[in-house]
């Protein structure tokens, strides 16, 4: 274990941490809170830890009560440090013993380790066990007595341990409170993570073999892949030694704490990722056919191409007033009217108001569109992050109608409006009109003065007969111009308002798509992103 | 102990296991049919209770040919039993005249009444053909069914039988359906109350004081399977270093009750093994039988508490709920485990009868560790149990040596000697159970309630988001906020460009209209896909408000909101309303058609669309929503002008009703199916029969009539 593969060990774990710390960020609300809790709670332990002395490798004694967890570390220890008894439970506080003092000291108070409880070590002392310099070796109190039902001292110091013993004996290896609570839970752990069957003096070397043995296939049961199984006996000192190397082993390389860590973390990750069974990323971007598709929705909610309709064929007919025939005109009004046999009369001030009213938008035909684009997008996305792409589409939906409906109102012109060429064209009609009646008249004075002789003509043009086909030619042309330049212009009209169309509808459909960008996409984009941004944090803390 | 017993000086041993109530009948003596037995001698028994030694000293001179056919029966019995017995010989050779009179009595009634002694009164015919000793070895097995089970007397067992059995039915009836928190206890106390019913109550309220079943239950590695080899004086139980060891109970009575517990009233449910096995099924007991054994007790040897093969558990409290007495073993290094505390929290709750014996105690701390025991049981009040302490000593052939065991042993000679101390535990044990039946009941009851009462706040939690959606609908009816978008501008269109006007035509010279249909067509598309698009948006909200409001319910809710496709619209929804809103227009349309009849006035003179007349009737009701606007000249918006100018005010009001409600009963229906879905994912949990728990309640309490 050179200092380059812990130095590799420790980046890629920072780089996992730093994901890690992403997930928890973007997760909130996506996640199982109790889960996000957890993987809260492990940034904060393994920040603190790797804080601390990285020379030291905390190693805990953990078992049932009466398993000789005390006689263990006492033994490990070569000192009667931790007291032993027969009375159940015996140990009530976690001892420590630390090889090596300089530098501990941090760490044993983030460990919560009492003064008084705290031994020291000082391996140059002892000759032949330099080895175990750096070790601080805990004696935990059991985890399964009634006592330890309130007193979670043991269950603290398990999660935080770099390396954990688990102190087994024969009489309860197989108890459903070490290996529901603490093994399975922590598979993945093999290595950091060594079980002792303690008290192996009782057992014939046969039962002995039986009960490693039986206890191995139990722990491959429980997913641990490659049990480290060491039979000891605290009381006749056998198999302390290999306890002893296999600790030494472990504080030498000084990876235990890294590699309590990483275990930690794959175990989250690996249940995090659970919930999410395939990381899928998206596309963080709406694309151009969506795009198109919301605008196009959403312009159906205002209703643009009926408006557009509506503008021709309403200006077309309201044309007739005032670009049209006026005889025609005329005529029409002596047709009978049924709403004014009705009493109606007030009705075609009630259409003409209607015409005028602005542009609006629908809004349960907005938000379908809205939910349409948000659906179309989250395909292959786990149900909350559909669910999260949704609010964003929806952020602004409330205000959306009432944007469109203010936005297309500067645009849109209402129907009822009066172009200036109209008046023009009118004046125009009338003057034809006038010009009519004028001839008429001439006409009429010519045949009074000219052929009835009914008097002196005030003016020569005004008896003169030979004048009188010209005066009729005149009538007929000043009649064939006005009818000629009413339908001219009425195909203005019609000319225009295409024309005015699809400027409209050119225009409504950009502004539409601006407001669409702002108040729908964006949000949903910065929401793709996001969830991107959590996949790719998960794919990194995944290693 | 009996005339017979003069005659055989064994005689009171083969007989004797000692108990006042348990007589030996000598069947084989009899020439008469068990039936005329029954007939003449069951008055007595049912006016006085029969174990009453002294109750018949004539008797035994009714039958004087009991004595000699009595003491070949009894010397057959003498192979079978053992002499473990002999403290009470001499007491029981006091009485034994009379007990053997009033066996004769006991075991003729008994003969009647039990279906068993039916071929034995077959084989006591035979019998006096054949060999005596046969016949008698015969009748010594019928009799250990016999005699032993006593049945309680006829009104109270009956009561109490039909008070079980409704229980039993109220428990099965239960069903926990929805995933509360609490649900899976809920399931796992339910079955466990079913099992004890049909394991230990139903049978034990039968024959109250038949064999008591002593269940040596603990921790694994206690040595529970050592204890009872050794009492069992051979392995009839499993030892060894691996844990758990045991996974298949053990039964081990004396050979005398062997064929009581064969027969299966206690622990009915449980296929009986020969000797225990590998691959043993779940739901399977090992039954033999030890001749070490005193009589009238068996002990049944369970699975761990405390192990990780968690069906043990499972296992061994459904013994314990079966067993008329509890051992608790547990050990030196043990007797602080919370598992085991557990074990006997649960004893004190179901009022069992238990005892604790500590073992494997290394003797030099033997003092300081049974102090520390005795005071922890104190501190939980259960100082007053009887314990044992059993010193940590080598095993040999799975068995303890005999010396560690004798007050233990002594203590079960106690129990199947006297009778009395043994029908006491048992009632006491009987009693702790239906004790304990006044809370869990209730506590089953409870919980099934809050799942009633879970679902219907489920249920009604739809319903409310969708008469949301409802009302919604409704108020975008009425607001006018449906006259906008695509409906305005075709409105406008068709208002505008005078096809409105031309819809009225006057009668004279009217042919049908001119204008190109394609604006009433359009007008009438985009009302509907107006009206479409209101009733999806709000199924869309209503479905996502619905799965919302389940979530906030604790638990069921969470895992039924899940449900894939439950927060949205069904699939099918778009084709359903798109066909809801156009049936609704074809009525309307149909409606105008029949029910707008023009005012007379107006008929003369004017004819109208009826197509173009029911759109504008449509626009009127729904974009201006305006039907209940005053009356007056003048007032309302151009459709409804137009309109009661037509058809009169009382008539538009008429059919505006008609087309609202009609609308709402449509919509109302579409909702229903969707609606359907959100049921369909709540009966898949399972439907709460509501008056399950009224039904148990009141089992509960006639169980208490009863007792």
């Amino acid at each position: 274990m050179t200092a380059v593969s812990t130095a590799e060990t420790q980046h890629g774990l920072g780089s996992r941490l730093a994901a890690l710390a992403k997930i928890v960020e973007l997760g909130q609300g996506r996640l199982d809170p109790a889960l996000l809790t957890e993987a809260a709670q492990l940034l904060l332990r393994a920040g603190d830890r790797l804080k601390l002395s990285s020379d030291h490798t905390v190693v805990a004694l953990a078992g049932g009560t009466g398993s000789g967890k005390s006689s263990l570390f006492n033994a490990v220890s070569g000192l009667e440090l931790s007291p032993i008894g027969v009375r159940r439970p015996t140990t009530a506080r976690t001892h420590a013993c630390v090889w090596g003092i300089d530098g501990a000291g941090p760490l044993l108070d983030w460990l919560q380790i009492q003064w008084r409880h705290r031994f020291a070590r000082a391996s140059a002392l002892d000759k032949g066990e330099s080895q175990l310099h750096g070790l601080i070796l805990l004696d935990l109190p059991d985890h399964d007595s009634i006592r330890a039902l309130t007193d979670h001292e043991a269950h603290r110091l398990i999660q935080v341990a770099d390396l954990i013993v688990w102190v087994l004996d024969p009489q309860k290896y197989a108890d459903a409170s070490v290996h529901r609570r603490y093994v399975t839970e922590l598979t993945g752990h093999d290595a950091v993570t060594v079980f002792v069957l303690n008290q192996s003096d009782r057992l014939t070397p046969e039962e002995q073999a039986e009960c490693v043995a039986d206890l191995e296939d139990l722990l491959r049961r429980e997913g641990v892949t490659h049990p480290r199984v060491v039979a000891t006996s605290a009381t006749t000192g056998k198999g302390v030694d290999s306890l002893k190397a296999v600790l030494a082993e472990s504080v030498a390389a000084r990876r235990a704490a890294y590699q309590r860590l990483e275990a930690d973390l794959d175990r989250l990750v690996l249940r995090l990722v659970k919930d999410v069974p395939e990381l899928l990323r998206v596309e963080p971007t709406v694309d151009g056919a969506r795009r198109a598709g919301l605008v196009d929705a959403l312009c159906d909610a205002i209703g643009v191409s009926a408006l557009g309709e509506a503008l021709e064929n309403v200006y077309a007919v309201r044309s007739g007033d005032w670009v049209g025939w006026p005889y025609a005109r005329w005529a029409a009004r002596l047709r009978p009217d049924p709403l004014k046999s009705l009493r109606l009369g007030a009705v075609k001030d009630d259409v003409r108001g209607l015409v005028a009213s602005a542009v609006t938008a629908q809004p349960a035909e907005v938000d379908n569109a809205v939910q349409a684009l948000a659906d179309g997008l989250t395909g292959g996305m786990p149900e909350v992050w559909r669910d999260g792409v949704r609010e964003a589409a929806r952020s602004r939906a409330d205000e959306l109608p009432e944007a469109l409906s203010e936005e297309l109102s500067e645009v849109a012109p209402p129907l009822d409006r009066v172009p200036a060429w109209w008046w023009l064209l009118k004046i125009w009609q009338y003057l034809l009109v006038v010009m009519f009646v004028a001839s008429l008249a001439w006409a009429g004075a010519i045949l009074a003065y000219g052929v009835f002789k009914a008097g002196r003509p005030p003016a020569e043009v005004l008896g003169d007969v030979a004048v009188l086909p010209w005066v009729g030619l005149m009538m007929i042309s000043v009649l064939g111009l006005g009818l000629f330049s009413a339908m001219a212009s009425r195909n203005f009209v019609v000319l225009a308002a295409g024309k005015e169309r699809d400027r409209l509808e050119h225009d409504m459909r950009r502004r539409v798509g601006v407001l669409a960008q702002d108040m729908v996409v964006q949000p949903v984009e910065r929401e793709l992103n996001r969830y991107n941004e959590f996949f790719g944090a998960m794919a990194a803390a995944r290693r | 102990m009996r005339s017979a017993a003069r005659n055989t000086p064994d005689h009171g041993t083969g007989a004797g296991s000692g108990d006042a109530v348990t007589e030996e009948p000598d069947i084989g003596e009899h020439p008469e049919s068990p039936g005329e037995q029954t007939i003449a001698f069951r008055p007595i028994r049912d006016d006085e209770p029969p174990p009453e030694p002294a109750s018949d000293p004539s008797g035994s001179r009714g039958r004087p040919s009991a004595p000699s056919d009595g003491s070949v029966a009894d010397a057959a019995e003498d192979a079978i039993e053992d002499g473990e017995q002999d403290a009470e010989d001499a007491a029981d050779a006091d009485n034994a005249e009379d007990l053997e009179v009033s066996e004769h009595r006991e075991d003729d009634s008994e003969g009647a009444e039990d279906a068993e002694h039916a071929e034995h009164a077959e084989d006591d015919e035979n019998a006096d053909e054949a060999e005596n000793v046969e016949d008698a070895g015969n009748a010594e097995d019928a009799d250990d069914d016999g005699v032993r089970s006593f049945p309680m007397p006829e009104p109270v067992s009956a009561a109490l039988t039909e008070a079980l059995n409704q229980l039993r039915t109220a428990v099965k009836g239960l069903h926990f359906g929805l995933d509360v928190p609490g649900a899976e206890e809920a399931r796992k106390a339910q079955a466990a109350v079913l099992a004890q019913l049909d394991d230990y109550v139903i049978p034990r309220v039968h024959m109250s004081t038949a064999p008591a079943l002593i269940a040596v239950a603990g921790s694994t590695g206690a040595g529970k399977s050592t204890i009872v080899n050794s009492l069992a004086g051979g392995k009839v139980s499993a030892t060894g270093v691996r844990r758990p060891t045991t996974a298949t109970p053990v039964i081990v009575c004396h050979p005398g009750d062997h064929e009581w517990y064969a027969r299966g009233d206690l622990l009915g449910g449980l296929e009986r093994l020969e000797e225990p096995r590998r691959d043993a099924p779940p739901g399977s007991v090992v039954l033999t039988s030890s001749p070490s054994l005193p009589r009238g007790l068996a002990l049944l040897d369970t699975p761990d508490i405390d192990s990780v093969v968690e069906e043990h558990h499972e296992i061994a409290h459904r013994m314990l709920d079966a067993a008329d007495l509890w051992v608790f073993v547990t050990t030196a290094s043990r007797y602080a485990d919370a598992p085991s505390w557990g074990l006997l929290r649960r004893a004190k709750e179901r009022g069992a009868r238990l005892v604790i014996v500590l073992s494997r105690v290394p003797p030099k701390s033997r003092e300081v560790v049974v102090k520390h025991f005795g005071r922890m049981l104190n501190e939980y009040g259960l100082g007053e149990v009887e314990r044992f302490v059993i010193n940590e000593t080598s095993v040999q052939d799975g068995r303890l040596p005999e010396i560690e065991i004798a007050d233990l042993r002594m203590w079960l000679s106690a129990l199947s000697v006297d009778d009395e101390r043994r029908e006491a535990a048992v009632k006491a044990t009987l009693n702790g159970v239906l004790n304990s039946f006044r809370t869990r009941l209730p506590a089953l009851a409870r919980h099934l309630e809050t799942q009633v009462a879970l679902r219907a706040d489920l249920r009604s939690d739809v319903d409310a988001a969708y008469m949301g959606a409802l009302a919604r609908i409704d108020e975008a009816t009425r607001d006018g906020s449906l006259l906008r978008g695509e409906v305005l501008a075709r409105w406008q269109d068709f208002a505008g460009s005078g096809d409105l006007m031309r819809t009225l035509q006057l009668r004279r010279g009217a042919k049908g209209h001119q204008q190109g249909p394609e604006r009433v067509r359009g007008l009438k598309a985009a009302l509907r896909a107006g009206l479409e698009a209101l009733v999806n948006s709000a199924v869309q909200q209503a479905a996502e408000e619905a799965v919302a409001r389940w979530r906030q319910r604790a638990g069921a809710g969470d895992r039924l909101a899940a449900t894939p496709g439950l927060g949205r619209p069904s699939e099918e929804i778009v084709r359903r309303t798109t066909r809801t809103i156009t049936a609704w227009q074809d009525h309307v349309t149909e409606l105008i058609r029949t029910e707008g009849v023009t005012k007379r006035s107006v008929a003369k003179l004017i004819s109208f669309d009826v197509e173009s007349l029911s759109l504008i009737f449509m626009i009127g009701l729904l974009g201006y929503g305006a039907t209940d606007a005053p009356a007056g000249a003048g007032a309302g918006a151009l459709p409804q002008r137009l309109l009661r100018g037509l058809l009169g005010a009382e008539s538009l009001r008429n059919i505006s009703a008609k087309a609202r409600s009609d609308l709402r009963a449509r919509v109302g229906l579409l909702f229903d199916e969707e609606t359907l879905r959100y049921v369909d994912a709540l009966d898949s949990a399972g439907i709460p029969d509501e008056a399950a728990a009224t039904r148990l309640y009141q089992a509960t309490y006639n169980l208490e009539v009863a007792r």
